[in-house]
């Protein structure tokens, strides 16, 4: 066992974990978007939706501090290879010219940490209703917590519709890397379908992308309305 | 006073290694783990050797003046190796390699050594598919091998064009092994720059610290030298920028004997030199005169773009003088016509120095595609180098300096004249007698550091009782004193000449003295116009900065002065030497159609030189007795 | 033509360095880049000045000692080659060219534009190697190995170990210099017994000699001058994943049997 630990120590065996981690988390944003889309179905859709995740408060918080589990063991090794990264040149070069290093991979550390603000803005946003009181909890007809009303209510307002989408700008550089990132640290290669592997994190990124920003574009300009 | 015992044992050539195997007396265990030995040098040769020896379980210290053993020359070989193992079934046997090789090397070299190297030959290949060696292979899964440098069967065991790089990156990966084992200690940056001798045996060298400039002393129970060769004497070769005489001179000047100097090999296939700074010649691959056809226009001073002289107008001059060979003549024959149409004015390109190596009749017969799929990497090197597209145009070839057959004298164990000195590789003058044949230097080298030196070495040991020498033994301070003085003297130098300047001169002197060609006006003039090239040297020489830092211009102008030294044993050996034979061809000493005469009655021997300290350098012969082949007459016509 | 140098000085490993311009004229288009430099230090020693410190040897592009990054491009603007392999004629008449060191920790500065790359050398001998004996090999076609696999192995061990993939990557990792060596001998039969330790083994000696890690950012193979792809760090890290997961160890406790043999 310890010396399973050493081999998790290593930068290989790290970059395994980040790589899994962060394949789980990428999961989860791509669920979190498909779900979000039923705001175009409605009102009662997407309140439905949102009470039938409420309903399992079991699931619910598992999930939640899976997620939390997850994301803190991605966060704390990806800072630690960070720091061997930046020691690894302590002194760097006059004149750098990148040949094949993509803006999206080089800026990895950046683009995470961004991240990591906009993830606990958004959860002080629209799941703790922490940031924004001018919208009261209510109930909409059949009883259900008035989700839909929130979202358009929070997208109504240019301030947030900016950040969230800055927010996407950096989900998805960082996603557009680490997808394809992830199978080629966990050893996913193959002559043939590399272009497939290669292509398939700026495919997902642009997807999730596309589908977040729908929904805050569509309220913004009033196609969704309460 | 010099003695040439080549200890070759009695008997049949095919039995003799393995009766003298039995017959070696062999280190115990226990006494080989208190046993030092030095290795310098880290090609294929150093390394092999180096690694062997630490698996044996001696204690070997390995020196490299490179950053890395895995830099050592033997990486930039690309043709191939060659093994006796008759895997295409074309005929091929031991008896067939050892016999091309000896006429190859045009009855100059030792029977006995010849036919060992044959043997082992192809434990060789084994030995280094066993390490990991990712020779090309064919799609059954079996060894591919081609044919090459002339020969009649396919015995050339390659990895692509880099096979040098591979077996050298095997010999590297054993000894990175014993290295982690603790059986090795290596020195990279390091630089022999003298040998200690104590009692008449080699006890040690003087190195210098290329990084913090230390000078050192180490001993050992015995020292093998596995240094390379000294084609840069030439200053352009093909030979890497380090590439020195330096440890193989010193030794020389210690009591070893230098065998045939004189017999360098000149590459026929190199890019021609373009301008005045360059320092390097690059090889092509001699595969190229499979498909390439050589030529000149026959009108000197013709200045039409090649494309524009109509065939009638070409001189195709191998094919003209050598009808049955064609282009496919062994290398020295082909550099020397190239040569001669240089010197004739009718050479093409700048300065002269070259000729056409046209590959569009192959073009126009095989396809374009199926001369790019083979030669592709090396139009496109030409083009790099010359800004010249070869599919478009011929390319120009000229002959380059490249390996040197003569080197320090050894007996039938590799040990040269002072006990407890061995020499393998390049640096020994052993296997290849006046020429050596394409594939066999990478074979040479991995023989004697594998399987031959690991033997024979313990005879000497096993019956030599060596007192440990203390480090402030006389003759190591006199050793480390002689080294010290001479870093003194280059620092001293008035500063108005680099030594790549007098590296450049020396270099012209020796090609047009002492290169393809030799003859013995030319030959006296170089001896007389290299001692004040000497004395300018050491009293003009331009060192900047100290002897206590690294200083790559110190180490530079130390290897310079070497060969202005060792030019004059060079031109002695090829004055001698008075007939033609391989690599060494005396303009006196030949046929009405200009091909080589050799002469066995007169020297049918090896000429080893013995130093003789403020005279003439003396020579001693060691007989050639053909027991078993009777030397031929060459002819390729 | 005519060109403005800047060149990294520095005097040694603890000093501190400072870029220099220098003028290098009369150059011919057909010099090598290395020859250029090796002119400007000609008259730089012809005025008792320190030439400038630069790595080479076999000047063809194999042996690995070129260490210069030109133009913030290891082995400068050329893909596929190294820096001796680079002529004048690439450069634009007058240009202003700056050269530094490869700068990575585990690649610390000897003098001017020298590093010591030893390190390299350290990762190998943790486990690069087959451990096999001189002499008695088994013949080179007992084991068959099919020509895919023998071209693999040869694209991999085709490495120069020049040290480029270091000085490119925005970590200083060396991730692409032990995979083209794990990934080498692990496509051979003959690696195969050691693959697991060999892995390991050199994973945590990269480690230890202060590389970054990998961000996957393929700068490395870009500037390969022997351009040997990522697709070997994928194998790395598969054979990195399975030498953990497998984790070979004894299967038995020690056997207390007389008869075993022990050593």
């Amino acid at each position: 066992m310890i010396r399973f630990f050493g081999h998790i120590l290593t930068s290989v065996g790290s970059k395994v974990l980040v790589a899994l981690s962060g394949l789980a988390l990428a999961g989860f944003v791509v669920f979190h978007m498909l779900g979000n889309l039923q705001l175009f179905e409605g009102p009662e859709a997407l309140n439905t939706y949102a009470a039938f995740l409420r309903d399992m408060p079991i699931l619910l918080w598992t999930a939640r501090v899976g997620l939390l589990g997850i994301a803190g063991l991605h966060i704390g090794l990806a800072v630690r290879l960070a720091v061997l990264n930046r020691r690894a040149r302590p002194v760097g070069y006059a004149v750098r010219e990148y040949r094949r290093a993509s803006l999206s991979s080089r800026t990895m550390a950046v683009t995470g940490s961004l991240l990591l603000l906009f993830i606990l803005f958004h959860l002080l946003h629209l799941t703790a209703g922490w940031v924004d009181t001018s919208f009261p909890d209510r109930l909409d007809l059949r009883g259900h917590r008035d989700v839909f009303g929130k979202v358009v209510h929070a997208f109504q307002n240019p301030l947030f519709v900016a950040v969230y989408l800055a927010g996407q700008a950096v989900l998805g550089l960082h996603l557009s890397h680490a997808l394809s990132s992830s199978l080629q640290t966990l050893g996913v290669e193959h002559p043939l379908l590399d272009r497939l592997f290669r292509g398939a994190g700026p495919l997902v990124a642009v997807l999730v992308v596309v589908g977040n920003a729908a929904i805050i574009l569509a309220v913004a300009f009033g196609l969704v309305r309460a | 006073m010099i003695v040439l015992d080549s200890k070759v044992p009695p008997g049949p050539l095919e039995t003799k290694w393995d009766h003298h195997r039995f017959s070696e007396k062999l280190v115990s265990p226990n006494n080989k783990r208190r046993i030092d030995i030095i290795v310098v040098g880290s090609g294929l040769a150093g390394a092999s050797a180096a690694s062997t020896l630490g698996q044996l379980g001696y204690q070997v210290e390995c020196f490299c003046f490179q950053d890395s053993p895995r830099r050592a020359h033997s990486i930039a070989a690309q043709g191939g190796i060659n093994a006796a193992k008759n895997y295409q079934d074309d005929g091929d046997s031991v008896a067939r390699l050892f016999y091309d090789t000896i006429k190859g090397g045009d009855f100059r070299s030792r029977e006995a050594n010849v036919y060992r190297l044959a043997q082992v030959s192809t434990q060789i290949v084994d030995q280094c598919v066993a390490l990991g060696v990712p020779f090309a292979r064919e799609y059954g899964g079996q060894l591919a091998n081609r044919s090459f440098g002339g020969v009649q069967v396919s015995r050339t065991f390659y990895c692509r064009g880099q096979t040098g790089q591979q077996l050298l990156l095997g010999a590297y990966s054993a000894l990175s092994w014993q290295i982690d084992r603790g059986q090795v200690t290596m020195h990279p940056r390091t630089e022999m720059l003298d040998l200690i001798v104590i009692d008449g045996h080699a006890r040690g060298i003087v190195v210098r610290d290329l990084v913090s400039g230390a000078i050192r002393s180490h001993v050992a129970q015995a020292v093998v030298l596995a240094t390379g060769g000294y084609s840069n004497i030439y200053f352009l070769s093909t030979n890497a920028s380090g590439s020195n005489v330096t440890a193989t001179y010193r030794a020389w000047k210690q009591g070893a004997a230098f065998a045939n100097p004189c017999f360098t090999q000149i590459h026929p296939t190199a890019i021609p030199p373009s301008e005045e700074y360059q320092a390097k010649l690059t090889l092509m691959s001699e595969s190229l005169r499979n498909d390439g056809r050589l030529w000149v226009p026959k009108q000197p001073g013709d200045v039409r773009s090649p494309d524009q002289i109509p065939q009638r107008e070409r001189d195709y001059f191998l094919e003209r003088r050598y009808p049955r060979f064609g282009n496919l003549v062994p290398r020295d024959v082909a550099s020397r016509a190239v040569k001669q149409i240089c010197d004739d004015g009718r050479g093409v390109g700048p300065g002269g120095h070259g000729v056409y190596l046209d590959l569009s009749d192959a073009i126009a017969q095989q396809g374009l595609e199926v001369v790019r799929e083979r030669y592709g990497n090396l139009f496109d090197m030409y083009e790099r180098i010359t800004g010249e597209d070869a599919y478009k145009m011929p390319m120009r070839i000229y002959p380059a300096p490249h390996y040197t057959m003569g080197g320090l004298w050894v007996d039938y164990n590799l040990m040269s004249t002072i006990p407890g000195l061995f020499v393998v590789g390049e640096a020994n003058f052993a296997d290849h007698g006046a020429n050596r044949l394409g594939a066999s230097s990478l074979m040479q080298g991995l023989a004697d550091g594998y399987f031959i030196l690991p033997y024979t070495i313990g005879h000497y040991l096993a019956t030599t009782k060596n007192e440990p020498v203390p480090h402030d033994h006389a003759e190591v301070r006199a050793a480390t004193a002689r080294v010290t003085d001479r870093i003194e003297r280059l620092l001293a130098g008035k500063g108005r000449r680099t030594a790549g300047s007098f590296h450049r001169a020396l270099g012209h002197i020796m090609w047009n003295a002492c290169g393809m060609t030799r003859h013995r006006a030319g030959l006296k003039h170089a001896l007389q116009t290299i001692p004040p090239l000497r004395y300018e040297f050491w009293r003009d020489v331009a060192v900047p900065g100290s002897g206590g830092t690294f200083n790559q211009e110190l180490e530079y102008a130390g290897r310079v002065a070497d060969y202005l030294e060792f030019a004059e044993l060079l031109c002695h050996d090829a004055l001698h030497r008075e007939e033609s034979c391989g690599a060494h061809f005396r303009e006196e000493h030949q046929t009405p159609d200009g091909e080589p005469l050799r002469d066995d009655d007169r020297f049918a021997h090896v000429a080893a030189w013995e130093y003789v300290p403020n005279d003439q350098p003396r020579v001693h012969k060691e007989p050639l007795v053909f027991e078993f082949v009777k030397p031929a007459t060459r002819n390729y016509q | 033509m005519k060109f403005i140098l800047n060149i990294w000085r520095q005097k040694g490993p603890a000093e501190k360095g400072r870029f220099v311009t220098y003028e290098a004229q009369d150059v011919s288009p057909d010099m090598s880049f290395l020859e250029m430099l090796d002119v400007v230090n000609q008259q730089l020693t012809l005025k008792g000045e320190e030439p400038v410190a630069f790595e080479y040897d076999c000047r063809e592009g194999i042996c690995g000692s070129c260490s210069l990054v030109i133009n913030g491009m290891p082995h400068g603007p050329e893909r596929g080659i190294t820096a001796c392999q680079l002529y004048m004629r690439r450069f634009s008449d007058g240009a202003t060219i700056t050269i530094e060191p490869w700068r990575a920790r585990a690649f610390p500065i000897i003098k001017d534009l020298v590093v010591d790359r030893g390190a390299l050398d350290r990762v190998m001998q943790a486990g690069g190697y087959i451990s096999v004996h001189t002499g008695g090999a088994v013949d080179g076609n007992v084991l068959l190995i099919g020509k895919d696999r023998a071209e693999i192995a040869m694209d991999a061990a085709s490495c120069i170990g020049c040290g480029a993939c270091v000085a490119a990557c925005k970590n200083a990792s060396a991730m692409l210099f032990v995979a083209a060596k794990v990934s080498h001998l692990a496509s051979l039969p003959q690696g195969e017994p050691e693959r697991s330790r060999r892995a390991k083994a050199m994973v945590a000696a990269m480690d230890r000699e202060g590389f970054g890690t990998c961000g996957n950012q393929y700068e490395c193979e870009a500037v390969c001058p022997k351009s040997i792809s990522v697709r070997f760090i994928a194998m790395l890290n598969r054979e990195f994943l399975k030498a953990t997961v497998a984790e070979p160890g004894p299967q038995a406790e020690r056997p207390s049997d007389p008869h075993a043999e022990s050593h």
